[in-house]
């Protein structure tokens, strides 16, 4: 990496202390991401790929090792706003509006208003929830929820993207098309990503770098690198080498799930 | 395309309130039919089959007496709803406060919880006699009566809400890093607001009762005096226009939560799902 680094995760460990037995989520993982690189995290249940993702978003401390982002703590990034995180369920505020939601983090930074307002506007219509800046969340569909999550995780204006895969309760054809917007606000927007998921295809649709993870205990098996050419489509899909990278991964991956 | 796109436009926040006033016509036209329908049946049963007035009154008889005494009514009736509502709003205030505590120390609420509930299991008319003794014969000890029914159902409620929060928006909120003050006022006040409302329609209810038990033991002025004191005197239509009026008051102190209900938890699903 010839870039400068967003984030820096250095011989990390994480102990889970149990009751009469401690469970090693983490066991030395050493991982540099990029300046505006998008990495996916993936691997069997188990490989800690949740739990690396928490870390850096300061929502676990480690055990062991040193994580840094922009050359600070995670604590220090978090506590000034700059790491956004976006979770399987979208988690909106039921008693707000999509246009509250969204501007909910700068509202607890103490921006005004009006700032806030034209903030979530802009990010309104980066994410394509245009027409929907007055409705309730229970009015929305699960893909758009997930829009709105997006939306609000950017408002802050992030180093760093954090997503614990968002789109895993999304039927197909909508996560099919949140895949192509995530492609293009990173594309848009430059910001660093870290995707956890459990789907090969849409890691080797969006990634820069794959991290393949195996558990028990949780490290790094291998990283592959994905050269496919930006910005990425659904037609890069058509790709041999996008089969090729789907392969090599999932072979990669096999190796977790024989010790499962 | 987006799958915005296709989505069905929203609909609005509040529809007009001439739609609001012909919902409301169209849902409660059975139940006034019922009323009237009992209130002439009543009436007539009453005459035909000659049914002593000391023991079920005719409707006519009960609103000849109310009309009787329209301003002695009205004033007692008044003083009961004072005390009800000052009691209710002075025990969900304390319920509110001691279920905050209770929810943010594991210590308290454990230490205290258990005492909480026994005392809760104490009938109020038991109580009513001890209270009245420490609080003295005017309306105070009426109110404190009315606060110690309303306490309980608050402060439980009160915990249970504060500790529903989801708890993804709670790491949302860390992430963000809100304050504890911000956490508590943004999210889990509001998660809450459903439980408390609960806890303050059953109080609301309670209020009414608790006042008029207060005034049964002790008393020289209010609905429960009204009660007693018609009992005494065998004066059954006066009485039962009292028992009605304070029905009317549980009535329209439960309608008064179940409005501030709609403004302040408008999004809670409980809400669209009404009959």
């Amino acid at each position: 990496m010839a870039e400068a680094l967003s984030a820096e995760v250095r011989d990390l460990s994480l102990v889970y202390r149990g009751r009469g037995r401690d469970v090693i989520a983490l066991s030395e993982v050493s991982l540099g991401i990029a300046q505006g690189e998008f990495v996916s995290l993936i691997g069997p249940s188990g490989c800690g790929k949740s739990t690396l993702l928490r870390v850096l978003g300061d929502l676990l401390t480690p055990t062991q090792g040193t994580v840094s982002i922009k050359g600070r703590t995670p604590r220090a990034e978090r506590l000034d706003r700059r790491i956004g995180f976006v979770f399987q369920e979208a988690a909106l505020l039921e008693w707000r509006s999509v246009l509250d939601n969204i501007a909910l983090p700068l509202e607890l930074r103490g921006a005004s208003r009006r700032d806030r307002e034209a903030r979530a506007r802009a990010l309104i219509e980066l994410v394509g929830l245009t027409g929907f800046e007055a409705a309730w969340p229970r009015q929305l569909s699960g893909g758009m929820r997930q829009r709105a999550a997006i939306a609000r995780a950017l408002s802050t204006e992030p180093d760093l993207l954090l997503l614990d895969e968002p789109f895993g309760a999304l039927d197909q054809i909508t996560r099919d098309r949140l895949n192509m917007e995530l492609a293009r606000i990173h594309e848009v927007t430059g910001v660093s990503v870290v995707l956890v998921t459990h789907s090969i295809r849409e890691a080797v649709l969006l990634s820069d770098r794959i991290v393949v993870m195996t558990p028990r205990p949780g490290r790094i098996e291998r990283i592959l690198d994905d050269p496919l050419p930006r910005p990425r489509s659904l037609g890069t899909r058509l790709l041999p080498a996008y089969e090729d990278l789907v392969r090599a991964g999932s072979r990669e991956l096999e190796k977790g799930y024989a010790n499962v | 395309m987006s799958d915005s796109t296709l989505a069905a436009p929203v609909p609005r926040r509040t529809a007009p309130l001439s739609h609001r006033l012909l919902d409301v016509a169209e849902r409660s036209w059975p139940a006034v039919l019922i009323l009237v329908a009992l209130i002439a049946g009543w009436e007539w049963a009453c005459a035909a089959l000659g049914i002593k007035p000391y023991i079920l009154p005719a409707p006519s008889a009960i609103l000849t007496a109310a009309l009787n005494d329209v301003p002695g009514l009205a004033r007692n009736s008044g003083i009961t709803a004072w005390e009800a509502t000052a009691g209710f709003v002075i025990g969900s205030a304390l319920g509110a406060l001691l279920g905050t505590a209770f929810a943010y120390s594991r210590f308290l609420a454990r230490g205290f919880l258990p005492f909480i509930i026994a005392a809760n299991t104490i009938p109020v008319v038991a109580i009513a006699p001890i209270i009245i003794i420490w609080f003295g014969h005017g309306i105070g000890s009426k109110i404190a009566v009315t606060a110690f029914l309303s306490f309980f159902p608050l402060a439980l409620n009160m915990m249970k809400g504060l500790q529903s929060y989801d708890r993804t928006v709670a790491d949302v909120f860390h992430i963000a890093a809100a304050s504890p003050l911000q956490t508590f006022f943004k999210m889990r006040l509001p998660s809450a607001l459903p439980y408390v409302f609960v806890g303050l329609k059953l109080n609301v209810t309670f209020s009414v009762i608790g006042a008029i038990v207060a005034e049964f033991v002790q008393a020289d002025r209010g609905l429960g005096f009204v009660i007693m004191t018609t009992y005494r005197t065998m004066a059954m239509p006066k009485l039962w226009a009292a028992m009605l009026l304070s029905a009317l008051m549980g009535i329209l102190f439960f309608l008064v939560v179940a409005m501030l209900e709609r403004i302040f938890v408008p999004w809670h699903a409980s809400m669209s799902t009404d009959p």
